[in-house]
Parts: C-alpha cells; structure tokens; sequence
C-alpha cells in the first residue's frame, strides 16, 4: 500500500525506528539500526518539550497566503503570537509581507461535551470568505480527537463550499512521543490536499498541435532544475547560499516547503531530483514523490562544514552527471574558504564544544568544529532513528566513548551533561540555550534563520559566531553568578541518566 | 466576531494562565500533567509577553508527566504519581503546582489519588484542573490565585493594619505587570502602607502565605481576578476594592485617595503623597513642554488592549496628556456582564467625550471598526479626519497602523516587538515613562 492511500501517517517509532530516549557512549547508540532495541526506554522524570503539533507549525506557518485553523481549544497551537519569522522571512524572499492569519475554534467545556464539528465548519467556511486565502489548512488537537470529532468529513464536506483547498493535518500531541513527526503529517495534508501537477497546463497542451518545441523546452528546463527541501531552520541566506553553489554547478533551484506559496506545488514535479537537506524532514514526502511520479531523490547529510558539503556536492555531481564540475567547485570553495577560517583557527583551536539540537544537525555541526580546530566534549539529539547510525558513526573512530544523549529537550540532563563536560562554547536549539547560559557557558545558536548556516558561507558564519561569542563571555558569567538552576545539589552528583528506565 | 472561532485570539487557555502565574511565583514549580507539546507551546505564547522568558522553573524546564496514548487508554494517574515524586527528588522549589492538560482533564484523571502517597514530604502540592477547554489564560490565572489563597494562604485572625493584597495583571498577558505592581507597591507605601503583590522580586513565598493577615486586597482589573477576591474573601474574611490600575498622573492622585478612604486613612496623608509626586512629575513635564508644544504634537488615538488596560491607558491619553481617543477596541472574549464591568471605566472622561468602545477578538476586523464609523468622503474641499492618528495596540497593529498612516507604540499582548523588563505605566512614575515612550514613537522613528 502506498503512501497516499493511507488515512493517517504512520508513525516514526514504526516506521524509522525513531527513540527520544538514550544516554551512555556513542558506541551503544551506533550499536542499534536506528532505535531498535531502545524503543523501550522513558523517563520517570520528565519535562515539557514540544509535540506534534508544534512542528507541523514551524512548517505551516512559513506558508504565504493561507489561513491556519487550529480545532481545538484556544490554547494549542497559541505558540503562532509571534509571527517574526514568518514576516521576515517573506521580507527576505521578496514576497509582500502579511501577518499570519491563523484562528482557533476556541472549545469549551459545552463543545467537549457536544463536539465542535460544527465550529469547525462555520470556522471554514466563514474565513474563506472572508481572507479568499489560497488554502486553509486545519489542524486537528488532542481534544476534539479523544472526543471523536469526525475532523476527515467535516473537511471533505466544506470543500464542495470554499474557494480555497482545505487541507487537514492530523497532529494530536499525544499521538507520539517523536515530534518530528509533525512533518510527515503537514507532508500527508499536502499530498492529499494540494495539486503536485499542473493540469490546467495540460489540458492547454492537449489541444495544441504544434507544442513539440515547447515540450522540449520544459524537458529540457526540468532536466538542470532540482527541487530543495528546506526547513523551519534553514533560513533564507542557507538558501541563497545552497542556490549559489548550485547554480555554480548549471542548476535551477525551486525550494519547498517552507515559503513556497501552496500553488507553486504544482510545478513540484517539474524537477530532475528531489534533494532534502535535513534527514528528519522530508523523507516521508520525497519518498511518495518517487512512488506516485517517479522523482528520484536524495538526502544526504546536511551539506555543512567542509567534509559534509564537499560530500554533499560530489554526490548531486555523480546523480546530475556533473562530478568533474562538482569537484572543481569543492576545491576552490575550499581554497578560499580556509584563508577566511585562518582568522578564527588560533581562538578555536583547543576549545571544549558541547552541540545539542536535532538529530543530524549538531553531528554535522560537530564535524565542522572539529575541523576548526575544536574539542567535542557532548552531543545530544532531539531524536534517533534510520538515518543515525550512518552520520553518527562518522564520529565513532575517535569518540567512540563519547557520553551521548537522546532527549527531546529535556534540560535537566542538559544541565547534568554540562557540569561533568566543562565545556567553553555550547552549540544549542532554541529553548535550550538558557540552560547553558546560566551556568555560565556562551552558547552559539545551532539555527538563526537570519544567518549562514550551511555551505562554505555558513562554515564561515559558525566560525565567526563562535569566535565572537568567546571573545567576551561577559554575559553568561554575570547570569551565572546571579542566577541558578532549579535542581537540587544532589542531582549534579548523579548519573544524568538516573531517570531513564528500561520497560 | 464570530461565534465559532477567534481570530488570532490575544489569550491562550487555562492551563497557559495557570502557568504564566505558577512559573512567575518564587519558588515555585509547576509540574503539567498533559501531553508533551502543551507545556512548550504555551511557553511560546508566553513569550509573546514582551520576551517574558522562563525564569527559574519555567520554559522548557518545566516537569510534564508528557502523557501519550498509553495514559490516553489506560489511564495517566500512575505515570503522574512518579512524575510528582521524581519531581519532589530532583528539582528545588518549597511548592509543586500540579495542572492538568485537555486530554487528562478529558479521560478524567483522578488528581487527589494521584498527588496523596507524595504528601507530607516536606513540600507543599496543589493542584487544579485546568484543561483548555475551561477557559482562556485570564480565568487560569483567576483559578490558580484561588487555590492558592485558599489552599496555601495561612488562615489568621490577626490583622495588619498596614497590610493590603494587589492583584489583577496576569503575568505576559499583561506584559507589564512587573512594573505595574512595583509602581502600585510605591504608591501605596506612600500611605505608609505595605502591600503583597507576590509577584515582584522583593518578595518570597512568605507574602503569600501570611496574606490573610491584609486588611483590605485591591483588584487592579474590573474583570480578572475577581473569582480570587471573592473565595479570599469568604475564607480569610479580607474584603476587596476593585479600582482601574492607576495608569498616569491624575489616575494615580484618584486612586491613593480612593484606597485611603476605603481604609479609613486621613485625607491629609493621601494628600501629602499625592502633593510630592505630583510635584515631582511636573518639573518632568515641565522641562518637555517647550517641545511639546513647538511641535504640536497631540494625537488623536486608537487603543486596541485588554479589559485592564483599554480603560486606564485611554483615559491617561485623554485627560492626562489631551490626546483625542477616536476607539478604543476590547480584545477579550467577554460575558454581558464583564463588558459593562469594562464600559463603566470609559463614563465621566474629563475636557473630551470618551471614545466608542468595541468588543472585538479578531484582528482583522479592528480596522472596519475604525473606518467604518468614519463619515463618509464625499468630494468635500475641506474634510474633518481624526488626523493625526496613533495607534497603542499589541504588535498586530503595527500592520494597521502602517496602513492607516499612523504612528504607533506597542504595549499590549502579543508584543513581540519590545522588550519588557522593569518598565510599567502605573503611577506617576509610569506616567512618565508613558510618555517618554510616545515621545519616543512620534519624533525616534
């Protein structure tokens, strides 16, 4: 059975393996195809973190022109107050800037007991008319779920009345324990709810008898166009920088999902290769993009740093049958590129770095600090699963007894891991970076959507960042002296691992 | 506004109140029994509150059973036990708060069961049932003040004279409420008066706990925190005044009066405090005046804000400043009887007729409030226009006020575009940082 034909996603814990919950060296976690025999771990204690639903969000509210419903209660979701990145990243593509309009159907207790089918009707149909949005998307929460609202009819039946596609995304939070399974459910909405062919362009060439040379043209333009996946943490300068060396090697780039207003997915499957930048993203879709249209794809390891892009690069050299000019390109970037990190190498060399964030990015980002000069003291991240074993075991030669840490935040092992590391910088996501703030460390962000990330720019902008960022610690060391953590002493003397249990 | 839905609602839910408040207390923890987005999300929400973060246990170190289908179908009281109790040995806090989530409250969790083997360890546990649907983050900030005057406030026969409670401004939701209740706690002392406000940084657990001892509790908003007033009234027996939060110069002189009457103070001891400050406050506003009026400056306005603020921050505008108030626009989602809570504060304006008031939740509907009660252009030479215009409203109304050709400050939720620290608009002294800030707007940008 194919992607598509399914009514609800599957979820990652089956279908990737994917675990939130792991401590101990690196040589244990590698040991396991994804989670494997760690499925059965949790915590007896616990923290707040994200779910679903939150990152269906990040995805959700990049996109132009529709209009979010969010049924459920008036608080889910309610993350949406601040819409910067949104509003920026529209500056920063050109596209003329709106505020995010989303809505909640606001149940209470009567629409608990009743069910709020009905408000989530008149909601549809009310803001079609009234914002004509290309799509409304609706997402359904934990409530109307465990009270049996039939979210699928209510959709499939307002469609018949609304000018806009409706698509609807599945994210109760309590559905998973793996939040990044949020994409795979925006991804269903999609490829369910929104047009991957231009059909009226079709219909046109149908009745056309003389459209060879234009035939060819689009085949043509399709051969050298290539779609890249983006992500909530891919801003707009990784973009630039991804469509740079790209374009350097005779590729056209269209970037998806994230910005893309919902009518251009109709020219989706107008591409040579569909290319995913980060692994816990987009595979889900890129693997029904090749099942339903035949697109090949390919996700590699984020092409950061020096190894990762110059991997990265020679790889979509050999699938596009430009390996020479791949090769060219990866050596004069680099060319250039040390002569810029020879500014930074003599303040990095030697300084203990601890990353945590996704799964695959503070890897990669491991690796580049590594090449910098730097000493990997920790790693955690948010998630493991199929795509680990690979990218994690690049680190296995020398940091095999490397204390690890799966946690989908969870800051109390964070604060535990970084007492015993001692490190000097931390690269941390977002939520997180406090911790290591308050205990004194300068912490680098491991996204910021207004700067370089990825490529030979990003290379260039960790390293700058990081050197800026021990260049005066002033910050984090009056936070520490005046501030503190709310664990008890004796928690920085146990194993940061004490709270995971074995089922 | 419709019936089905709110529009980039300015609220979030109870549960979101009851953490905002929980979080804001010192030595406080919170532990969420609910699902494990609800906590984190609610934290973004919080945020939107001027960049009001987590603080010591709030954020994403907040304890959260992070129920999932298991808890869904078998029940979650169990996973909440452990959680209370890992909770009780690993993080350092003198009260556990537990609040529950829509799917707990939904599946019907038992709390009591839960929380009972973790009692009398030495750390106070309550706990409240706050799932979404009980209501939006006002009524859980009104909920979890109420079980924390009845359940933790120590019952007292011993009143102090000089004591009173002040409550009203929910933390981020009233994004200033830090500063706010510093410059009520001022004003008050100079009635010669301590005040707990258990908020501000001064205080500890302790102001909360000896609370019944307060001889009268002042509620700063006409429709948030009266449920709270009224169960401390009927279990300590303390009576409540509820008074517009005293934005401003002339708000400030009416309040310390009002509360010195309703405690039976001298007149004279209002009036010498009201005397110094209002002196202070004028050689301020003195030395602005030339430029002031050289450049003309008086604006008509628009105020789009909660139900504690809309009233006072038009009516310091107005009687204050002289500024032209066009409409004021309510936010909340309001009962017939709060909105005439909320309308009293717009009756008697002095020197100009108060502006039309609207109850109105959804953004995109504030701008047709406004335009459409505009008389129409009709070719006229000559054209009356509330011109020039300025907008006090949340960061929303950057994009009208862009497009109403109007200067604008931030200063009600979501405020995404500032930062706010100690600053507060209550008293004389907020007066004049209220007017710094719109100095600031008018001529900085």
């Amino acid at each position: 059975m194919g992607i598509a034909d399914s009514k609800t996603v599957p979820k990652r814990e089956a279908r990737l393996d994917a675990i939130e919950t792991f401590g101990g060296p690196l040589r244990d976690l590698v040991k396991h195809p994804g989670g494997g025999c760690l499925i059965n771990c949790r915590r007896s204690f616990s923290q707040t973190c994200n779910c679903q639903m939150g990152l269906s969000l990040s995805m959700l509210n990049t996109m132009p022109d529709i209009v979010i419903i969010k049924h459920g209660p008036v608080g889910c979701g309610n993350s949406s107050q601040n819409d910067k990145n949104f509003t920026s990243g529209l500056r920063a593509r050109d596209i003329k800037v709106r505020p995010l309009i989303w809505a909640s159907t606001n149940l209470n207790e009567n629409d608990i007991i009743n069910g709020g089918e009905k408000k989530l009707r008149e909601a549809i149909i009310s803001l079609d008319r009234l914002h004509r949005p290309a799509a409304i998307v609706v997402l359904t929460t934990c409530a109307p779920s465990i009270i049996g609202d039939d979210a699928d009819d209510v959709v499939e039946k307002a469609r018949a009345e609304t000018s806009a596609k409706v698509l609807l995304v599945r994210c109760e939070g309590f559905r998973t324990k793996i939040s990044a399974m949020g994409y795979d459910d925006v991804y269903h909405a999609i490829l369910k709810g929104l047009d991957l062919e231009d059909q009226r362009e079709e219909d046109l060439l149908a009745r056309r008898v003389d459209n060879e040379e234009f035939l060819w043209r689009r085949d043509y333009e399709a051969q050298r166009t290539i779609n890249v996946f983006n992500a909530f943490s891919v801003g707009r300068p990784d973009e630039l920088e991804i469509e740079r060396l790209l374009n350097a090697l005779d590729l056209k780039v269209n970037f998806y999902p994230n910005f893309a207003h919902p009518d251009a997915f109709r020219r989706i499957t107008r591409a040579a290769l569909n290319v995913g930048l980060c692994p816990t993203h987009d595979d889900y879709f890129l693997q029904y993009l090749e099942e339903r249209y035949g697109m090949p794809y390919f996700i590699g390891e984020m092409p950061l740093g020096l190894s990762n892009t110059a991997v990265w690069l020679q790889e979509l050299g050999r699938r596009l049958g430009r390996e020479k000019e791949a090769a060219l390109l990866v050596a004069q970037e680099e060319e250039l590129l040390q002569k810029g990190l020879d500014l930074y190498r003599p303040l990095l060399r030697g300084k203990k770095v601890f990353i945590t964030g996704g799964e695959i990015r503070v890897v990669v980002t491991a690796m580049l600090l590594e090449e910098l000069g730097c000493e990997l003291v920790g790693l955690r991240g948010h998630h493991y699963d199929l795509f680990g074993p690979h990218v994690y075991g690049k680190l296995l030669e020398n940091h095999a007894d490397l204390e690890v840490n799966i946690a989908t935040t969870q800051t109390f092992e964070l604060a535990n891991l970084l007492k015993r590391a001692k490190p000097d910088l931390v690269f941390a996501h977002g939520g997180s970076g406090v911790v290591a703030a308050k205990m004194g460390v300068p912490v680098v962000p491991v996204f910021s959507q207004g700067q370089y990330y990825f490529g030979y720019s990003g290379a260039f902008s960790i390293a700058r960042r990081a050197a800026k960022a021990l260049q005066n610690p002033a910050y984090f060391r009056n936070l520490q002296a005046n501030t503190r953590l709310p664990y008890k002493k004796e928690w920085f003397g146990r194993s940061p691992f004490d709270y995971i249990r074995k089922e | 506004m419709s019936q089905n839905y709110v529009e980039r609602p300015r609220f979030s839910c109870a549960l979101g109140g009851a953490l905002e408040t929980i979080t804001s207390l010192p030595g406080v923890a919170p532990v969420i029994h609910a699902a494990s987005g609800c906590g984190g999300n609610l934290f973004g929400a919080q945020q939107a509150g001027g960049l009001y973060g987590a603080g010591y246990c709030g954020g994403l170190s907040m304890p959260s059973s992070n129920v999932a289908e298991n808890e869904i179908i078998f029940g979650g009281v169990e996973r909440l036990t452990e959680q209370i109790e890992s909770t009780l040995e690993l993080v350092d806090a003198r009260l556990l708060f537990i609040v529950t989530g829509c799917m707990t409250d939904i599946i019907g969790d038992d709390l009591r069961a839960a929380i009972n083997p973790c009692l009398g360890r030495g750390t106070d546990i309550l706990a409240l049932h706050t799932g979404g649907f009980r209501g939006n983050s006002y009524k859980g900030y009104d909920l979890t003040l109420q079980t924390l005057f009845t359940e933790y406030t120590v019952k007292t026969v011993r009143t102090q004279a000089d004591l009173v409670n002040v409550w009203g401004l929910a933390p981020a939701h009233d994004p200033f409420f830090r500063g706010d209740l510093e410059n009520v706690k001022h004003l008050l002392a100079l009635l010669g008066l301590r005040a707990n406000t258990f908020f501000t940084y001064d205080e500890t657990l302790s102001n909360l706990k000896n609370a019944g001892a307060a001889r009268l509790n002042i509620v700063l908003s006409p429709v948030n925190g009266l449920g709270a007033a009224a169960a401390f009234q009927e279990k300590h027996g303390v009576p409540a005044i509820v008074v517009d939060l005293p934005i401003g110069a002339g708000a400030a002189e009416r309040f310390l009066y009002t509360i010195a009457a309703a405690l039976g103070l001298e007149k004279k001891i209002a009036a010498k405090a009201v005397g110094a400050e209002k002196d202070r406050y004028y050689r301020y506003i003195e030395r602005v005046s030339d430029s002031y009026t050289d450049m003309d400056l008086q604006q008509y306005f628009l105020t789009v804000a909660n139900s504690t603020y809309a009233a006072p921050l038009t009516r310091c505008l107005a009687e204050d400043f002289g500024w032209l108030p066009e409409l004021t626009v309510v936010t909340d989602l309001l009962d017939e009887d709060e909105q005439e809570k909320v309308r009293a504060g717009f009756r008697d304006f002095r020197f100009t007729p108060a502006p039309r008031l609207v109850f109105e939740t959804d953004a995109s509907q504030i701008q047709r409030h406004f335009t459409g009660a505009q008389r129409p252009y009709r070719q006229e030479r000559y054209y009356d226009a509330p011109a020039p215009l300025f907008v006090l409203g949340s960061s929303q109304e950057a994009e009208l006020a862009t497009r109403l050709g109007a200067k604008y400050l931030s200063v009600s939720y979501p405020l995404n575009d500032r930062a706010v620290l100690s600053c507060g608009y209550a008293g004389f002294r907020g007066g004049l940082r209220l007017f710094e800030d719109l100095l600031y707007a008018l001529i900085g940008r």
